[in-house]
């Protein structure tokens, strides 16, 4: 993969810069926070409505100087910061960037409050410094570690974006400041850092691709071999970290060259960090990585071939461990038999397990494309950059309803409740809270989330085995939220939006899990009053507690059959609007009424004509549009063109 | 599979049914939304006998919004930045909803045998081929050789 969250950022940006320049700063300074929240959206969002709100306006309005003015007085520090991103990103402009740059970087270095703690002495190329390696490596630690604090700690829309990001960003774009930061990483990045591996995933998703030789370079400054794995015992912190870049550098680089990454050396060295007396956080990301170098089919086959199922079977065994760490690796063990590695003789989990009684679960049908749910739906984990969600399939309107979930790990999940008009923005980095109709609870930065915004609540971060509760009472229209049985003050903000119709939903950031308790076993900590469970009131058909493996979905996609006078968009509803006055047909109502100009020759539709002779959709030119005479005349001239045509 | 639309399926079933030369699309098995590319650079130009991987992702809004695509191969071109990111019209403000997934893989192609170096987004790229074109192709050439021959 990954279209990452940084992905779409980055499209998003050439988008508004290609058709708002203006509004520019607002924009770069939105797609920091995006950034620096990391996938939990907040703040982004806000910032995004409002700028394309602004590009709106402008467009029909033709008023460019409104769109500038906003984004000048709204933030008043940003014209240095942006153009430091535009300097690196945009190549649209890149040569006056450049020449900004030189100008630009010491402002922003002294507006940044970052910059006192990040190191004055690094001038701006790392290959012309003359320092010592020394001295250059501390550097770039600093700046690693730096990243990692600051990323925390960044929620809040006003804050600065982080300098040390942007640094090491910067070294990376040479193939020799890449080996540095990745060797920084693997240095520094603390074990117990409930965010430290998915740092690591952000960090090289947004740095240039390293080409095939810088890959094997790290490999033999490394010194990746078997043999390699048995300091892993004394050395825990370096080996998950190695086992977390080797991923994702998979990832990245999935295709041919994956293929020629994965040599036996790194096999054999992951291999035997699956050994269960390894430090499960380190067989954990060695399993993850061998998941993504697996990506590649070819390479899914030589991992095959040198036995993964043998290794997978006992660490898949773990599954219900009560041991976290544990849990974990045998969650992903288990996953990975069931939808990566087959064995030949080994039934898939959903074929076997014993489903009686289970009458609530989370929705495999309700859920962004990368989530892993367990076989029993009950619990769920990501693996990915994006900000995973899903929804559980039983939604209450009326009555108190109180759910718990069991942190396994303690990095930012964002879990409360969500109607169905919720959207799962996953590679926006959009989840529960992230809108008006969702209300969540994280537990790791210690926030509420509405709205898309924060604000802060009194528990303390939650730890791993952390029981959360989450309390819905429909009747007096609010929420509570306890952990381990403390109860936070009722909270009723998302009532002004949605008064029915809510599902316990929850996200994920990367390599996040926990586990829901909908009412199947006795709660840890019960709400004093009476209330109801999902699992007493609901009901499911073993059909729909099926939770299938993706190679079987698959197979459903391509026998699935499509209508011949289907819509020729959509291939969903039945085609019967033809555009007037080009005269193209085979729409639907409902992708006809989305579209302004024909999609087979551009031109605007002035009429949308039923199969019936009725019309859908507001006319250009009807009495009600206030700009009556200007379309009339473009409808002249739309007329003449054809007719000359 | 509730929650894939139809018209992913359709395009899936017909990118498997009947392939496009020189070109291939296989869903990612975790994501169906997601694609992995190969184009065979096109005959006759500096890209020919590279293989040259793209990833394409179909966003939320698709067909009403255009795919993302990028190059994830190393490319030395006008259009492709260094990052891998295309600028091509039809990727933007040019989409219709009657494009489909082949029709801008053949674009993307078509971007191959003829570079616009007017229409830059990789700029020191777009310079040199404008000023010294025969250089800018010898060198897409070099690129070509070492990031996207088929090493294996």
């Amino acid at each position: 993969m990954i279209v990452s969250a940084w992905y779409s950022y980055i499209v998003l940006r050439e988008t508004v810069v290609r058709k708002w320049p203006y509004i520019g700063p607002a924009i770069y300074r939105f797609l920091w926070h995006c950034i620096n929240t990391m996938g939990n959206s907040c703040i982004s969002k806000d910032h995004r409505r409002r700028t394309l709100e602004h590009g709106g306006t402008t467009a029909s309005g033709g008023n460019g100087s409104g769109g500038g003015r906003y984004s000048e007085t709204d933030y008043p520090s940003s014209h240095s910061t942006p153009t430091n991103h535009n300097s690196e990103q945009s190549g649209q402009s890149l040569n006056e960037n450049r020449q900004a740059r030189a100008q630009v970087t010491p402002l922003y270095m002294l507006a940044s409050r970052d910059m006192a703690a990040a190191q004055p002495t690094f001038t701006s190329d790392i290959s012309h410094v003359n320092s010592s390696d020394d001295e250059e490596t501390e550097h770039v630690n600093q700046l690693m570690l730096r990243t990692l604090q600051v990323i925390r700690t960044l929620v809040d829309n006003e804050q600065e974006p982080p300098y040390a990001m942007l640094r090491l960003h910067e070294i990376a774009e040479t193939e020799n400041g890449w080996s540095k930061v990745v060797q920084a990483m693997i240095r520094v990045i603390p074990m117990d850092d409930p965010l430290g591996p998915a740092v690591i995933t952000l960090l090289i998703d947004e740095c240039p691709l390293p080409t095939m030789e810088t890959v094997q370079r790290l490999y033999k400054a490394l010194g990746i071999s078997a043999h390699l794995a048995s300091e892993a015992k004394c050395k825990p912190q370096r080996h998950r970290n190695i086992a977390a870049v080797l991923g994702c550098i998979a990832e990245k680089l999935a295709g041919p060259k994956s293929v020629s990454l994965l040599v036996p050396e790194i096999i054999e060295y992951l291999f035997s960090l699956l050994a269960s007396k390894v430090n499960p956080q380190i067989t954990l990301y060695a399993l993850i990585a061998l998941e993504k170098f697996s990506q590649t089919s070819e390479n899914k086959l030589t991992i095959k071939k040198a036995g993964i199922a043998e290794k997978l079977v006992p660490l898949a065994q773990w599954a219900e461990s009560s041991d976290l760490d544990h849990r974990q690796v045998g969650f992903c063990a288990r996953w990975c038999l069931d939808n990566v590695f087959f064995v030949q003789g080994r039934s898939l989990t959903y074929e076997t397990i014993d489903l009686d009684g289970l009458n609530a679960m989370l929705n495999d049908n309700d859920v962004s494309e990368y989530l892993k749910i367990s076989p029993n739906g009950l619990e769920a984990r990501s693996d990915v950059l994006s900000f995973e969600s899903v929804r559980c399939t039983f939604c209450v309107d009326e009555g108190v309803w109180y759910y718990e979930v069991r942190v396994i790990t303690n990095g930012v999940m964002q879990i409360g409740w969500a109607t169905k008009n919720s959207k799962f923005l996953n590679h926006e980095g959009f989840g529960i809270g992230d809108d008006e109709y969702s209300f969540s609870y994280d537990g790791c930065r210690q926030l509420y989330w509405y709205n898309a915004k924060s604000r802060t609540h009194r528990h303390p971060p939650w730890k791993s085995g952390d029981i959360v509760g989450f309390l819905l009472d429909l009747d007096k229209k609010y929420m509570a939220f306890s952990l381990n049985g403390n109860i936070l003050p009722p909270e009723s903000e998302v009532f002004a939006s949605a008064q029915t119709g809510f599902f316990a939903a929850a996200s994920f950031m990367s390599f996040q899990q926990c586990e829901f308790n909908f009412g199947l076993t006795p709660f840890k900590y019960p709400p004093a009053g009476p209330f109801r469970t999902f699992n007493e009131y609901a009901k499911l058909t073993a059909e729909e507690k099926k939770i299938l493996p993706r190679h079987k979905k698959m197979e459903l996609i391509h026998q699935m059959s499509i209508s011949e006078t289907a819509c020729s968009l959509c291939f969903d509803k039945e085609a019967s609007v033809t555009f007037r006055p080009c005269g193209h047909g085979g729409f639907c109502p409902d992708c006809a009424i989305q579209l302004e100009q024909c999609p087979l020759c551009r031109t605007i539709i002035m009429q949308r004509l039923r199969s019936d002779s009725s019309t859908i959709g507001v006319e250009p030119g009807s009495t009600s549009n206030p700009n009556n005479n200007a379309v009339s005349v473009e409808e002249t001239e739309e007329e003449l063109e054809e007719e000359d045509s | 599979m509730a929650g894939l639309p139809r018209r992913i399926i359709k395009e899936t079933q017909r990118l498997n049914s009947e392939p496009v030369p020189g070109i291939s699309a296989i869903p990612d098995e975790m994501n169906c939304r997601l694609f992995m590319v190969t184009i065979d650079g096109p005959k006759d130009s500096p890209f020919e006998k590279g293989i040259f991987n793209l990833e394409l992702f179909l966003p939320e809004e698709y067909p009403m919004a255009a795919p993302k695509v990028r190059f994830m191969t190393k490319i030395y071109h006008p259009n492709v930045d260094k990052l891998g990111r295309i600028c091509l019209d039809i990727l933007k403000d040019k989409w219709s909803p009657a494009l489909q997934i082949r029709t801008v893989l053949l674009s993307i192609q078509a971007l191959l045998s003829a570079p616009n170096p007017d229409d830059p987004l990789a700029n020191d790229v777009a310079e040199k081929w404008k000023e010294n074109e025969a250089g800018a192709i010898k060198m897409a050439k070099e690129w070509t050789l070492k990031y996207a021959s088929a090493k294996r």
